[in-house]
């Protein structure tokens, strides 16, 4: 497991401009790569019904995601949400609800006027932050 | 019948770390039961104590979502591939 994730300016800006688009909702999607180098974002419906502070990545979409991603030869590399007015880190929800231990989790922060985008593993419910190049 | 299942996420540690496996039989349990032969354990991350599918998971059959044609009784054609995704939620 890569415990950095480097993420090129421009997909960091589709992550940002995503969260910015669906506040005060939870924005969420994916970022395939390939080699665990991050090359696409893809953007998810947030299908669920509390969506200001609660997120669902809609099934059929992620459906659509892994397969997608397995004709392009891409693997999933990360899962990034939004926090539209709390800080960029894992919540209790965001731990009890995650299950994905090979993806990297991207947190987006839009409390302050600048926006924060931060990296974390997270497995059993533990948290640990990986750098963010 | 052989069938191609897919698991994605935390489910691979169920089966010893592989995301895709092959396994046989001709409905949804009966493809369970086989991996748990082999992978004991493995029905009960996936089903819960009444024997129906995890909330947090969602499972396809092809295209056709297990929730929306019967369960664990979903038919498994020869060759088809079986999607077992754990939901990506938070909050």
């Amino acid at each position: 497991m890569t415990d950095h994730l480097e993420l090129p300016a421009a997909l960091r800006d589709a992550i940002v401009s995503h969260a910015r688009a669906e506040s005060p909702r939870e924005a969420c999607g994916l970022v395939a790569g390939r080699d665990g180098r991050a090359t696409r974002v893809i953007r998810c419906v947030n299908a669920h019904p509390a969506a200001v502070t609660r997120y669902t990545i809609d099934p059929r979409e992620q459906l659509r995601a892994f397969r997608d991603m397995e004709a392009n030869g891409e693997d999933l590399v990360a899962i990034y949400h939004s926090h539209p007015a709390t800080q960029a880190y894992p919540s209790p929800t965001d731990r009890a609800e995650s299950h994905y231990p090979e993806a990297i989790y991207v947190l987006v922060s839009l409390r302050d006027a600048a926006p924060d985008v931060r990296a974390f593993r997270i497995r059993d419910g533990w948290v640990r932050e990986v750098d963010l190049a | 019948m052989a069938v191609t299942v897919r698991l994605p996420g935390v489910l691979r540690d169920a089966v010893g770390g592989d995301s895709k496996i092959e396994a046989s039989g001709a409905t949804l349990a009966d493809v369970f039961a086989d991996i748990d032969r082999r992978h004991p354990g493995f029905r009960s991350r996936v089903l819960d104590d009444r024997g129906t599918i995890r909330s947090y998971v969602n499972v396809y059959v092809g295209d056709i979502d297990a929730r929306d044609s019967g369960g664990l009784g979903t038919a498994v054609p020869e060759g088809s591939e079986v999607m077992v995704i754990p939901a990506m939620a938070g909050g």
